[in-house]
């Protein structure tokens, strides 16, 4: 591991440290085993409630725990003032901090915000600013997606007003960033049809255009990157693009891309002797579209299928069966 | 003593350093804050002559390990042939160039200084002015660097970022495109050679496990592998060769250039945005203060204004200028500019590098990216009118980095051209520097309509007029006012590309057959080699391993430290990034001042 120091474990050294690991297994059982007759006995107090704190602390993914810190929580609220509710959200930050992918965290977190004692939407816009830069520290923490997902859906409620402008430029600007960042592409695949559903985009034949130079762009910046490639099998295969192009304009596009993709593979073959899996899946793709859109074609589908069985036996079964469909 | 005309040290600026361990205390330097010791030790196990780079890492190193080292230097300051000088220390040192004293290493300095600096009514102070001898950038990833965090040097400096690489081409500064992020978005390069590029990025990081594609061109220029097997146009080779890669010419080969190409890409992002770094308050001359530093605390002593008068390898006594001397058990090490009197045995320093370094009245921000105070301009082979073969590299500071007040920057060119024709192209890149500040930031282009924008709300863009914008036919009226400009020529063994061959360190003891050379006094001194040309630091680490394997026997323990504050983060990105945000923004109406006399005063 980085940045830890390096230790000559020693017959000696090794009892010690069993020794006091033994020390800590014994404590952190006692706690839970307590926990657990508090629970049981239907015990809530500050007391108890400050040993959850010290049992999640240990073990974040303990969800009895957090199950019970709610109950005690939910038993003491008409108490509760707006400093512990803070609290309560700075004390899972800190533990999202060490732990940015326990799931029981991030649940604990928005369960905070639903029963904060400030209910303005104020807290959740905040929220927003709080994840945009944990987002910004680890870009493809998907749990970190998620919950901006849920904290915008929040604030929509809340305002009565659609955010879904600004994520979809908040997304991009995550795929310019970093053409790998998957949550980036799989947000823009959400948002977009929904917003061509709530007419929230002006001009949807230029936005699919553009789309169609942005995806290009990117398989020729980085032809290896599946989350592109990815997107691209779904944007192609998407209703959108036919409702804003209409079918003409649509295939040129297609065969566009088509073009390009070859392109790239065929660079790929001179440069390294060896064809792009990437390249001849989504080809075949593209062939599917173009038959549904009852285009006039050579196929090539076979022959990119036998090239992929041979370059790629871990999923051999998959080529066979699209090799022998219907 | 030393002189009052100085600039403050590493801990008088930083003298209320909450100590967050014992380490990170800066402790005071013999001769500048403490007084010098009035003895000289009867015996010790390593004389070190010089307190350049070299030899103040190889002092901390040898201290740290255990053996007893007396540092000596004869100059009144620390950092011999990296020092980082004022500009009366500046005029001092040309002075000692031209008398000789510094034969084989130095030569042909040329200086000129304003009379708006000193001259006690001056608009500036001669210590308002850090000025390095061998100006370097650091990599963030590079052997230097893990050893100023493995020895706690970093914590008496600070650090900035460096992320703006101009590459100079068709009377244009192109700024370099490098990350993914730009090349993705940039709008202007055409598909094919996006992938090209990302194609041999995505090589260099690990090109010596693809023999495949690099072998057939291990003899050839790195250009013909770029051209033939990736398909890079001119522009892409030039930036990677040059301005990433840092090669001084076309006939760089493939082995090295991917190397040098390497280092830039895998500094990046290591502590953020951007591959180099440089040290604040001077570069070399306040690394070596701190090395110094560090040998201090591990034991070594220190005396400022003292030279090595001769070195018996039989007696094995080492003589000082003061009369006193010197038990050395194991080895003398000198660097050559500070070789004592009738020596003998100093390595032929058969390279030349030419340097010129300038103090300009002007910001130069627009160089900068935004919140930094550096840059570095390449200048590749035929780019200028002087029709050059060789790079000229530009490594630009403003106020920021504190070597200079506000207003001004220095400018360090420098060429491993050799010969007369080495100051006609520093001379052709200058020019083409100064011309392109003017264009950009002159003031009379606001009253020019044809060049001037308005931006929504009716403020005028200069961002029209930034970098990478040419205007070629427009003839400014106004002309940049030079504070300084020093030429000189310095010389060193290490020849461009290379670092210090280990059997360099042999030839003084098996000159002659190992016979001694009679009235030689350096006879058994193990001389370092001078600085070379390179602008980063990569040679400095080698060189000091290979001498310190030289005199304890190996390095397996070289620099094997082990100090308490194991958990403290190595120099963590907020800290930096807060010393970055402490950067005032500079004034950019420099121009508007009373101009000072062109050329002030001349000392040759």
């Amino acid at each position: 591991m980085h940045g830890v120091k390096r230790k000559q474990w020693t017959q000696e050294l090794l009892k010690q440290k069993k020794e006091q690991d033994r020390k800590r297994i014994t404590q952190y059982r006692g706690l839970v085993d307590k926990l657990l007759d508090s629970r049981d006995s239907k015990t809530y107090n500050m007391e108890v409630f400050k040993e959850t704190t010290q049992l999640l602390r240990i073990n974040p993914e303990y969800n009895a725990g957090w199950n019970y810190r709610r109950d005690i929580i939910e038993h003491l609220s008409p108490e509760l003032k707006h400093e512990f509710w803070e609290d309560e959200l700075a004390f899972s930050m800190a533990l999202l901090k060490d732990y940015p992918k326990v799931y029981w965290i991030w649940n604990h977190r928005k369960w905070t915000l639903e029963n904060h004692i400030d209910k303005s939407v104020k807290i959740w816009l905040r929220e927003l600013a709080i994840v945009s830069k944990l987002l910004q520290m680890d870009p493809r923490n998907f749990h970190g997606w998620h919950y901006r997902r849920i904290l915008v859906a929040e604030i929509e409620g809340r305002t009565g007003q659609s955010r879904d402008g600004e994520e979809l430029q908040y997304a991009i600007d995550n795929t310019n960033k970093n053409i790998s960042n998957y949550s980036a592409w799989h947000q823009k695949a959400t948002l977009i049809p929904k917003m061509f559903e709530k007419d929230e985009i002006k001009d949807k034949k230029k936005f699919i255009q553009d789309e169609f130079t942005y995806i290009t762009n990117a398989i020729y910046t980085d032809a290896e990157d599946q989350s592109v490639w990815f997107y691209i099998e779904w944007f192609v295969k998407n209703h959108i693009v036919i409702d804003a192009l209409g079918r003409d304009e649509l295939i040129q596009k297609l065969q566009e891309l088509q073009e390009n993709i070859l392109a790239i593979n065929e660079d790929d073959l001179q440069f390294s002797g060896k064809q792009n899996n990437w390249c001849l899946k989504v080809l075949i793709v593209l062939e599917d579209v173009q038959r549904n859109l009852k285009v006039q074609f050579t196929p090539h589908s076979h022959e990119y299928l036998a090239q992929l069985i041979e370059a790629d036996p871990m999923r051999k079964n998959r080529y066979l069966h699209l090799l022998h469909r219907k | 003593m030393y002189t009052t005309e100085r600039r403050p040290s590493m801990a008088e600026r930083r003298p209320t350093i909450v100590a967050m361990s014992a380490q990170s205390v800066v402790p005071h330097l013999a001769g500048i804050e403490d007084p010098l010791p009035d003895t000289t030790p009867e015996k010790v196990d390593v004389l070190i002559v010089g307190t350049g780079m070299v030899e103040s890492v190889l002092a901390a190193a040898l201290s740290w390990q255990g053996s007893s080292v007396l540092h000596i230097d004869r100059n009144d300051h620390y950092g011999d042939s990296s020092a980082t000088l004022t500009v009366d220390q500046i005029k001092k040192w040309v002075n000692s160039v031209n008398q000789g004293l510094f034969s084989g290493c130095y030569d042909n300095a040329k200086l000129y200084v304003s009379t708006s600096i000193g001259n006690h009514n001056g608009k500036y102070a001669s210590r308002d002015f850090g000025i390095d001898l061998a100006p370097k950038v650091l990599f963030a990833k590079s052997d230097l660097l893990s050893i100023l965090v493995r020895s706690r040097v970093h914590q008496y400096l600070e650090f900035q970022s460096l992320s703006n690489f101009h590459t100079f081409e068709n009377d244009n500064f192109e700024k370099l495109t490098n990350t993914k992020q730009e090349i993705f978005t940039d709008q202007k390069l055409p598909l094919m050679t996006k992938r090209n590029l990302m194609k041999f990025i995505k090589f260099v990081l690990n090109w010596e496990e693809q023999p495949e594609v690099w072998k057939p061109y291990a003899d050839t220029p790195l250009c013909d592998l770029l051209v033939e097997k990736f398909r890079l146009e001119k522009a892409q080779v030039f930036e990677l060769m040059f301005s990433i890669g840092l090669c001084y010419n076309m006939q760089t080969k493939t082995p090295e250039a991917l190397q040098r190409i390497r280092r830039y890409l895998s500094s990046f992002d290591v502590y953020g945005p951007f591959s180099v770094l440089y040290s604040k308050y001077g570069g070399p001359g306040e690394l070596s203060q701190g090395f110094c530093r560090s040998a201090a605390v591990g034991g070594a002593t220190y005396k400022l204004n003292e030279t090595l008068t001769s070195y018996d390898p039989n007696t094995k006594m080492a003589l000082f200028g003061d009369g006193s001397q010197v038990y050395v058990t194991e080895k003398v090490v000198a660097s050559p500019s500070q070789a004592p009197k009738d020596s003998r045995n100093i390595p032929n320093q058969k390279y030349e590098v030419h340097r010129l370094t300038c103090v300009v009245e002007k910001s130069c921000e627009q160089w900068f990216s935004e919140g930094e105070s550096a840059a570095v301009i390449v200048f590749p082979p035929g780019s200028l009118k002087s029709g050059n073969v060789e790079v000229v590299q530009a490594f630009i500071l403003g106020s920021g980095s504190e070597i200079c007040p506000g207003g001004t920057s220095v400018w360090y060119l420098s060429t491993m051209q050799q010969g007369s024709r080495a100051e006609m192209d520093l001379d052709a890149a200058l020019e083409a520097m100064e011309a392109s500040l003017i264009r950009e930031s002159s003031t009379d282009l606001e009253h020019d309509d044809s060049l001037v924008q308005f931006g929504p709300n009716g403020e005028t863009l200069i961002n029209s007029v930034r970098l990478g914008q040419s205007f070629k036919q427009y003839v400014p009226r106004e002309r940049i006012q030079f504070l300084l400009k020093l030429y000189y020529t310095q010389y060193t063994s290490t020849p461009p590309f290379n670092v210090v061959d280990p059997s360099f360190f042999d030839i003084n003891n098996i000159d002659g057959n190992g016979k001694l050379i009679p009235g030689a006094s350096d006879n058994g001194v193990l001389y370092t080699a001078m600085p070379s040309g390179e602008i980063s630091y990569d040679e400095v680490v080698t060189a000091v391993r290979v001498l310190y394997e030289k005199i304890v026997g190996s390095d397996d323990d070289f620099f094997d430290l082990d100090f308490e504050d194991e958990d403290e983060a190595p120099m963590n990105k907020a800290d930096y990034e807060n010393a970055i945000e402490d950067d005032e923004d500079v004034d950019m109406n420099v121009g508007r001042h009373e101009s000072a006399e062109f050329v002030g005063e001349m000392e040759i």
